[in-house]
This record gives structure tokens, sequence and C-alpha cells, in this order.
């Protein structure tokens, strides 16, 4: 042998062959996939006696990599009960097979009781622990309890956490209605006193019982079904109740969440006929200004849009024409946005735009002043909005299908 | 003693990694929490106050010749009140390098090896350390050349994929936090990582062309401190003030949350190596300059003899320097009058005394200069 070590005498070389194997251990704490029990989506509510409960929905590996499917669920639930959540979480062995990993976590789905008492308690552990990601969803459910709702076996997409985060994700870039908020998000909301947190609701369609069976899925049009809903308003942690449609579209057109849309208005008062535009892209700003001794926000929105369908008779080739149909569709844009607002301060009397933050930067003295109750003086706070939509075009044909001549 | 020397280029490598190592991971959070969305400012205004700290260090280096701070100081105080002052330098440093192997230790062991103990991720860190002052400053300051474009390319990465996750509404208002709180701090940043570049004296004297080796100096000042103000600046613009402010690391915290369309995420430990290697080096040079200013404390020819007795006791040192890290946030918040004796009034002091020395031996003996003095002396 003519190598480097050779000039060592055969002890050493031994010695240090040796002592080379202390560091192919392996990791410490290292823990195989077979190990593993990686949790999609977890759910968090309070049982009558304060304690937490969790609903854990696990992956079946083996059902979803196989290429024969056998009638096993492609995920399996687990709960178990605790006074922390890291007490539930831990003691979920005595019933899960594994140690449950949470690094794939998808969804967090808060029950409607725990929503109302005060979520931040709650949200301590997932933003400490190193093993959760920020990547997951954070939402409520709706009229319901969180078992069942994990419980439902979706058809399209294996795993059932999976399909709820795709929906919010298309229903938030083509819908508008909803709006995905993650973990870390949510926190920097409650924490902040200009701001108050909304999240996406979750609720059930069609019957409890149906969704727990693998018969569920074996139906091309489902007896269970999982359904994206509108927001919910919180005042700081607190759940205070929910925004209907039109609130939470305008809530995300002020924000400038919404990516795609459509609109919806009849053609003339006394005519059935309607028009829908698609909206392509918007671009919202809020500025506050101070008049007196009460601030002011104006919220101006920027639009473009599409002619998307027309169920009348109108010209179409008149500018003057698409002119109108833009400021029919800017007013009901308006009307939404308005909807939001007066829904924010008259009936929940919380802050879930932002404005406080937006009077915090551009005039942080009187913010100071404000800051303590702010949600007193949201109510007194006059909003502006402004609209400016234009539809620049109008799809692959010229005039309406009923037009003739 | 070695004769290996550095180039200016390779010392200015060498200062960037010094500036960036541990501070990225401790600075952010105790920035955003002092000066609020001002923070990155309180940064830069720190690191514009480095520079005075720099031109203080070169005053000194070029006053004491090639000598190291240990040789200088026992010079010009004399054998025992000399060392006495040498002492607390060299203290200084060792605690230093122990609390910087700490850092890395608590960092691997709150988010990646929780379950490993401590002491293995030290020993295994120290080891390559060791081998590395071993084979003394040239290679290391090589090493440097060949690392800094990976650590600038991982932190220009991450820059780049944070882009789409701006939001410019968190850093404002500018200035809105106040002059106080900004001052404040920019006190975060003097403490570390400006006030420790006193370190650098020790290996300062083998720099060649001592005109370059400034500019050199503030240069990497300029970089290092830029690199760290930009990454508090996009951790307050990424996740807020508030956030930044609860993170116990926020950079890796902005690193998990690289998204780009949903196939490259997740990638936070590959740009955890930036301060795995920012770390090693400072450490290194740490290290170096501890081993090399105890031999010359001691009159032993050569500090490797020094090396693995002394990474033995700075392991268990470094379990031992604080017992948990409540500890270590409140010793980082409040460390600055400890810092501006060794950072500021050791120096000083040394300075003045180098400055008489001088100048008594030139009235007497106007030809001579320091090296000869030192000969005179013993």
């Amino acid at each position: 042998m003519n190598n480097n070590f050779s000039f060592l005498p055969i002890s050493k070389r031994l010695f240090i062959t040796l002592a080379c194997l202390l560091f192919l251990t392996g990791c410490w704490n290292s823990r195989e996939l077979d190990d593993l029990g990686i949790a999609v989506a977890l759910g968090i509510d309070k049982t009558q006696e304060g304690n937490y409960s969790l609903v854990v929905q696990m992956i079946n590996p083996s059902e979803i990599a196989t290429e024969a499917p056998s009638t096993r669920p492609p995920v399996s639930l687990y709960q178990s009960e605790g006074e922390t959540i890291f007490e539930a979480l831990r003691k979920m062995t005595l019933s899960a097979p594994r140690k449950i990993y949470m690094s794939q976590l998808r969804l967090l789905i808060i029950g409607p009781g725990l929503a109302e008492e005060g979520i931040l308690p709650t949200l301590d552990l997932l933003y400490r622990d190193p093993e959760f990601r920020t990547s997951f969803l954070v939402t409520v459910a709706k009229d319901i309890e969180v078992e069942a709702l994990l419980s439902v076996i979706t058809a399209y997409e294996k795993i059932p956490a999976n399909k709820i985060m795709d929906s919010i994700i298309a229903a938030e870039s083509h819908w508008a209605a909803t709006h995905g908020v993650y973990i870390d998000q949510i926190v920097s909301d409650i924490r902040s006193p200009g701001k108050s947190p909304i999240l996406t609701g979750i609720l059930l369609e069609g019957s409890e019982e149906a969704g727990n069976n693998i018969s569920n899925v074996e139906n091309v049009d489902s007896p269970a079904r999982i359904h994206v809903d509108h927001l919910s308003v919180f005042k700081g942690d607190r759940m205070l109740g929910w925004l209907n449609e039109d609130e939470s579209k305008g809530y995300n057109y002020i924000l400038g969440n919404v990516k795609s849309t459509l609109i919806n208005f009849p053609c003339e008062e006394k005519e059935s006929g309607k028009i829908g535009i698609e909206i392509l892209r918007t671009n919202a700003a809020i500025d506050a200004t101070k008049t007196g001794s009460n601030p002011s926000i104006t919220v101006t929105l920027e639009a473009e849009g599409n002619v998307g369908e027309i169920q009348c008779d109108l010209d179409l080739t008149k500018p003057e024409t698409l002119q109108e149909i833009a400021d029919k569709a800017e007013e009901d844009i308006k009307t939404k946005i308005s909807a939001a607002i007066t829904a924010a301060k008259e009936q929940y009397q919380t802050d879930i735009f932002g404005f406080g933050n937006t009077i915090a930067r551009k005039n942080p003295t009187y913010w100071k002043e404000v800051e303590k109750n702010w949600d007193e003086h949201f109510k007194e706070t006059v909003v502006k909005v402004e609209v400016k939509l234009d539809i620049r075009r109008k799809g692959t044909i010229v005039q309406p299908v009923q037009k003739k001549g | 003693m070695d004769n290996n020397v550095i180039s200016p280029r390779q010392f200015m490598y060498l200062v960037i990694l010094f500036l960036i190592g541990s501070s990225i991971l401790i600075v952010p959070t105790p920035l955003a929490k002092s000066a609020d969305q001002d923070g990155w400012i309180a940064s830069f205004l720190g690191m514009s106050i480095g520079v005075l700290f720099i031109l203080l260090y070169h005053k000194i280096a070029v006053t004491i010749g090639d000598r190291t701070f240990i040789e200088a100081t026992i010079d010009v105080f004399g054998k025992w009140f000399g060392r006495v002052i040498c002492f607390f330098h060299l203290a200084f440093i060792y605690i230093l390098a122990s609390l910087v192997l700490r850092n890395i230790g608590d960092f691997m062991t709150t988010q990646i090896l929780e379950e490993t103990p401590l002491q293995f991720t030290h020993i295994l860190f120290m080891l390559v350390v060791i081998l590395g002052a071993r084979l003394g400053i040239e290679v290391i300051g090589r090493s440097a050349e060949m690392f800094i474009t990976w650590i600038s390319l991982l932190l220009l990465f991450l820059f780049l994929f944070l882009t789409p996750q701006l939001e410019m509404d968190n850093v404002q208002p500018m200035f809105g936090s106040g002059i106080k709180s900004m001052i404040q701090g920019s006190f975060t940043v003097m403490n570390t990582p400006v006030l420790e570049m006193v370190v650098l004296l020790m290996i300062y004297p083998k720099v060649k062309e001592k005109t370059k080796a400034r500019q050199a100096w503030l240069l990497g000042l300029l970089i290092g401190g830029g690199f760290l103000s930009m990454i508090t600046l996009f951790s307050i613009l990424v996740l807020g003030s508030d956030l930044t402010a609860l993170n116990e690391y926020p950079v890796y915290e902005l690193a998990s949350k690289i998204n780009i369309a949903g196939f490259l995420e997740g990638i936070e430990i590959i740009v955890a190596i930036v301060w795995m290697l920012t770390i090693f080096f400072k450490l290194i040079i740490l290290y170096y300059g501890a081993a090399l200013g105890i031999a010359q404390f001691l009159n032993i020819e050569d500090y490797r003899v020094l090396l693995l007795p002394l990474g033995m006791g700075l392991i268990v040192l470094s379990i031992i320097v604080y017992p948990d890290v409540a500890y270590f946030e409140t010793f980082v918040r409040n460390v600055f009058p400890y810092k501006i004796m060794h950072g500021l009034l050791l120096p000083f002091l040394l300075l003045i005394g180098a400055l008489i020395k001088k100048k008594t031996n030139l009235k007497g003996k106007p030809a001579l200069k320091g090296k000869v003095d030192r000969n005179v002396q013993e």
C-alpha cells in the first residue's frame, strides 16, 4: 500500500480508521420515514371541562403511494385531550401508531367554541415549536365540530387537508370571497393594535354520517362535501361573527387581495337579463388624512376587466355602452366595499382592514393618542371609497348573441 | 513563531466573515425590539460609528508596529502591569470565543437537532476549528477567500427570493421610532460585532501592505455591516418588526419564508450554511487570536501546542458560560460597559502608552524604531 498513511505505523493507522467510525453513527435524533406519522391537518377545540381536544389527520402512506388502492381510507384520524396542546399531542401516541410529525402540516382548523373564547394562547405552541413550519393555513370550522369536518373523505384529492388548502387557494384567486391566512400573519394581526384578524371558514355540506365513510368517494356526487366559506371577523383573538359573501368580497377589495373575480348586475332595472364582468387585476391603496379631530381614510381601487357575459340586447360596438357598463360595475364594487365597512363599523365594531396601521404609518403622533381605544375611534372614522374600473375587451365576439342586425 | 502573511484582500474577507458571524443570529431581534421598524437604520448607525473604531485600531496597529496587542502591551507597560492588562484582554477573547461557539450550539439545538446534547455539536464544531487554527493564518485567509463566494451567493439568493414577499408598509413611518430608540438600537450593533473587532489586532500584524490594510478593514466593515443591516431590513420588511422581535432566530424564519411557485420551499437549512460558515470563521479568528496571545503571554515559542488543551477548555467553558438562553439575552442587552472596556478603554490605554513611549524613545535615540526598542528593553 502506497498511500498517504503508509508512513504511519500499523497501530496508528488502525487507530485513525477506528476513530473515524465514531463519526459514522449518524444523526443523534434521526427519525426514519417509517417512524413518522405525517400529520396533514390539525383540529383544535375546547371541551366542556376546559381542556384542549385535538384531532389529527394523519396520512396513510401505503394507501397514498400504492398503484392498486384497497378499501382502506387514505387518511386516519386520531384524537386526544389534554390541559395543554402539548400534552394532548404527546398523549396522542396512546392511540396513534407513530409519533406525530408536524412539518408537513397543511391546515389548522379551530373549533367554533375555541374561536369565540380566544385563540392566541393556542397559537403559542404552533409558532414556538420548531417542528411546525409557518406554511400552513389557519381556518375556523363554521357551525360544525372539528372532528366531523376532518372525518370527511374527499374524492378528487386523496388527502382531505390538501383538498381544503387547494380549494382556499383557488377560491381566493378566482372568486375572491375568501382569503387564506397563514400562522405568522394571524399572530402578527392579533398582536397588532391597528388591525383585527380575519380567518377563512370551513363548513360541511351534506350529511355528517355519510362523510365518514369510504362510500362517500364512491359516488360521483359525494353526499358530504367540504366547502370553503366566507370570512370570520375577530376582535383581538376572539371570533365575533361572520361576513357574508358580498362583505367578504368587499373586504378583499379594500385590502387588495382580489386577483380575479366577477361582478354581476342587471342590464336594466326592468329587464331580467344580467351582465357579468370579469375582473382581471386590481390595485388597492389605503390612505389616511386628518381633517379636524377625526381622521379620514381613503380607499382607492383601480381595476381592469373584460366583458364576460351579456344576457341582453345591448350595442357593444359603442364606447359609451362599455363606459356605462363600467360605471355600473364600479357602483357594484363600491356597494360591496361599503357593505364590508358598515359591517365592521356597526355590527362588529372592530377594524379588520388595518386602517389603524395606516394611520400609524401616516400620522404616528395622532396614532399614539388613539392607539389605546382605537376601536372606539374606528367607528367615527370617515371612509371615502374611490373606484376606477377600466373595461378593455369583450372576448371573442363583437356583439351579444341576442342582438340581430 | 510562524511568519505567514495574508493579503489585504484576504483580511477584508476575514473582516466581513467576522462581522456577519454569530451577529446574524443575535442582532436582528434586539434591533427590532429597541427601534421597531427603524431597526435597520439603527444597524447602519452602529456600523457607521464602527468607522471611528477602525481608525482607532488602525492607529494603534501603526503605532505598535508589527507586534500583536499582547506583545505591545507587555512591552509598553512592563512585564507585570502589562501582563495584568493582557490577562483581561485574553479573557475577553477566550470568553467571546466560547459565546460564539455556544451561539451555533444553541441555534442547532433550538431549530434543528433538538434532542442532541449541546456538547456533541460543540465538540464536532471545535475539532474543525482546532484543525484550522493549527494550519495557521495563511490557510485561514485563503479558505476565507474561497468561502466568501458561497456566503455572498447564498445571501444574495436569500435576498432575491424574498423580494416577492417584501411589504414596504412594514418600515413606515421611517425614523418614526425616535432618535433615542435608534441610538439605543445602535448600541446592540456596537456590542456585537463592532467593538469585538479589537480582536483583529491579533492578526493585523500578519497583513501585508499596511496602507492598503486600513482600506481593506473599512471596506470589510462596509460590506459586512451592509449585509448585516440588509438582513435586519429584510426581516422587518418580510416579518414585520413585531414578529422580528418575537422570533429567537428571525433569519431562519426569514429563510423558511422562501417559496418560489410552490416547489422551491423548505430550503432554510441551505441558507443556514451562511451562519455555519461565518461562525466558523469568526470562531477560528477568535481561537487563533486567543491561542497566539496566550502563547505570547507565557513566552511559548509555538502557539500550536496550546491548541488542543485550549480547545478542550473552550468546550467546557461554552457549556457553563451561561445557564440558559434568557440569561444570554439579558447579557446581550446589558453588555455595553464590558464591551466598551475591552473594545475601547484598554486599546486606548495601549495607544497612549505606546505613543508616550515612542516619544521618549525618539528623544533618546532618534534613529531607532519599534523593533529595536524591544531588544533594548529586554
